[in-house]
């Protein structure tokens, strides 16, 4: 790949602009968050079929009538995990561009 | 068919057509207006559209069938389905919209800089497109047998349903382009929310409780019909009988795994799901348009499993009943995509069950809406203007796309009108959702691994990514032919991989990216499109003039 030279701009149209290497260095922040996230979704994912499959009290148990734990993480849990999941991403994924992204604008403007 | 049953459809067929020639009166004979409305769709609008692109009869019907059919383990439809936007979320979607493209397809042909990918994701996509379509159209077939009964100028009440489907969709996308699609699935997805809150309303008012349901359901060993007999459900963990509560009614470990995985992978490969991002006004809006997705079709789908779990007992308490008798044997439903149907006569009688089956009739609509309009997209646009007439006007992939939508929604209904679903409920008790795996199976294995790819590592080649998506096709295509036609047992083992390929497919994908990729001395990814993509300059720019915009209007 032809890495982003630093100091290079990509202009866009009125007077946005991003910096190529700080892009690059956004994008390889931002592939770490998901990256960590994405291991975080696989483990709630898969841990409770795994459960299922090796733990007896899992499907076993009984919570509240004939709900064990298994049926109320499957049919209630996991939706409330992948939201909060989502939530929290999106936050940390925006928060990094604000952050790493734009701030030659800015400095520009002051100039 | 009763005069109330006919007034529902009815009235939903005018609110469709009324919002499509309001959305054609708005709409440009431009591709940016045609195909993405032009770039301007809100962000709840958009999360809106995007469940009603997504959640089509497989959700409606599938997952409730799927859940009275084999307890929980009909329940990790519902939980697949919802994950898939999780990755998207993570990997996908601000990326996706900021490179600014038309479609999935002339996506990749910009980051690759290669007509060569652009043509062979159009394959791909084609093929996701018409798998998906498929299985909607059979749907559309079997609620107009069960609510009507009756056919239309001599066909049978299956295929009038397929055919009166085929051709409502094919005039809303064809008049309203994605604007008329767009206010059409948020509106649909309104309404399909709006009857299962309904529903669990109520079942609620009527002193219902979803524990007990589960402890009732699951007191007897599971039952299904095969044929006009009875059986019993064979837990596939331990050999046993299954139960409505515990694992192993559909699945054994592996097939678990196959289905997860295809359908977590499957997602963000969806060419008509994906190509709604290209229509958000920003890479933010894109993200935060996800996270609302991923609430919204949470709540569809705990609300969808819990009306599963309710008719399997209801069911039972009420097969006396004479218009229950005909459709059940010894108390359980001969079709497994009947469940939320007779759930709404139970609960409301006829009208109940009118309201459902409009409702059933607006979640296929939508997705067949957003299948055609992507098919659309990837020909007028990919092939036609990009291909074959890149020179030509700005109405020309407009009246192309118009005319693919017309070929592959016949296409659809054809394939659909072949199928018997009689014959294959006997293999898979929830038909349409398997089917709807099985489009997810292409999707995951020969679109995802190239979007993850392409997006998150700079080093891939055009030659890699036209070697992947052709990979992973020809791979998850052969295990599922061979899957078909020899009859393999989709719960577990070898079976099961072949109907859900992608837990091989998409690796083998993947893989084969990164090796030829890596013996490719062509370049990787340009400077300018990876700032593009992965930038904030655009939605800088946006939010700016979208300041700029209120100061003005005060």
């Amino acid at each position: 790949m032809p890495r982003p030279e630093s100091g290079s701009r990509n202009h866009d149209r009125l007077d946005e602009f991003d910096a190529p290497a700080e892009v690059a260095a956004a994008a390889r922040t931002q592939r770490r968050i998901a990256l960590g996230y994405a291991s975080l979704f696989a483990l709630g994912i898969f841990v409770a079929p795994v459960l299922s499959m090796t733990l007896p009290w899992w499907s076993g148990a009984r919570l509240t009538g004939g709900m064990s734990p298994g049926f109320v993480v499957a049919a209630g849990g996991l939706y409330a995990f992948f939201l909060g999941l989502g939530i929290a991403a999106a936050s940390l994924a925006r928060s990094v561009e604000v952050r790493m992204l734009g701030t030659s604008d800015e400095e520009d403007a002051r100039r | 068919m009763s005069g109330l049953d006919t007034t529902s459809l009815a009235v939903f067929g005018v609110i469709a057509t009324l919002v499509s020639v309001l959305a054609w009166r708005h709409t440009r004979a431009t591709t940016v207006d045609f195909f993405l409305a032009g770039r301007r769709v809100g962000v709840v609008t958009n999360a809106g559209a995007i469940c009603g692109d997504y959640l089509s009869a497989a959700s409606f019907l599938g997952v409730a069938a799927a859940v009275y059919a084999s307890g929980v383990d009909g329940v990790w439809y519902a939980t697949g389905f919802a994950a898939g936007f999780v990755p998207v979320l993570l990997f996908v979607a601000a990326p996706l919209r900021r490179l600014g493209s038309v479609s999935l397809p002339d996506f990749l042909a910009v980051r690759f800089g290669s007509d060569r990918v652009r043509l062979a994701a159009v394959i791909a996509v084609e093929l996701v497109i018409l798998s998906y379509l498929v299985p909607q159209a059979v749907g559309s077939g079997l609620t107009w047998e069960l609510l009507v009964g009756e056919g239309i100028a001599g066909l049978s009440p299956y295929a009038t349903g397929i055919v009166v489907s085929t051709v409502a969709v094919s005039g809303i996308v064809i008049i309203g382009g994605m604007r008329g699609t767009t206010w059409n699935q948020a509106l649909q997805f309104g309404f399909l929310l709006a009857v299962v809150i309904w529903l669990a309303a109520l079942l609620w008012s009527g002193g219902f409780s979803y524990p007990l349901a589960v402890e009732q359901a699951s007191a007897a060993p599971l039952q299904a019909v095969v044929g006009d007999e009875i059986v019993e459900v064979v837990d596939r963990l331990d050999g046993g009988a299954a139960t409505f509560g515990e694992p192993g009614a559909r699945y054994g470990p592996v097939g678990q795994l196959a289905l997860l995985v295809t359908l977590v992978l499957g997602t963000a490969g969806l060419p008509h799901v994906m190509n709604r991002y290209f229509t958000a006004a920003s890479g933010a809006a894109a993200r935060a348009t996800t996270v609302w997705v991923i609430g919204l079709a949470g709540s569809f789908y705990a609300l969808a499993v819990m009306l599963g779990s309710a008719t399997r007992v209801l069911v039972a308490e009420r097969a006396d009943e004479p218009w229950l008798a005909a459709l059940t044997v010894d108390g359980v439903l001969r079709v497994p995509e009947h469940a939320l149907l007779v759930l709404g006569r139970l609960l409301a009688n006829t009208p109940g069950m009118a309201i459902v089956a409009a409702a059933a009739f607006a979640a296929m609509v939508s997705t067949i809406g957003g299948l055609l309009l992507a098919a659309s997209a990837s020909f007028g646009h990919d092939v036609v203007a990009r291909i074959l007439r890149p020179g030509g006007g700005p109405r020309e992939p407009v009246r192309a796309g118009r005319a693919a939508v017309l070929v592959v929604s016949l296409a659809a209904a054809l394939v659909a009108l072949v199928v018997e679903p009689s014959q294959l409920l006997a293999t898979f008790p929830s038909l349409i959702a398997t089917m709807v795996t099985w489009a997810f199976a292409l999707a995951g294995s020969a679109l995802t691994p190239v979007v993850l790819l392409g997006i998150w590592w700079p080093d891939a080649t055009a030659r890699g990514a036209v070697a992947g998506v052709l990979a992973g096709a020809a791979v998850a295509v052969g295990a599922l032919l061979v899957g078909l036609v020899t009859g393999a047992d989709p719960s577990d083992g070898i079976g099961a991989i072949l109907l859900a390929p992608a837990l091989v497919a998409a690796p083998i994908s993947g893989l084969t990216i990164v090796v030829v990729s890596r013996l490719d001395p062509g370049p990787g990814v340009t400077v300018a499109v990876w700032t593009r993509m992965h930038g904030t300059a655009h939605d800088r720019q946006t939010e700016r003039l979208a300041r700029m915009t209120l100061r003005g209007g005060r």
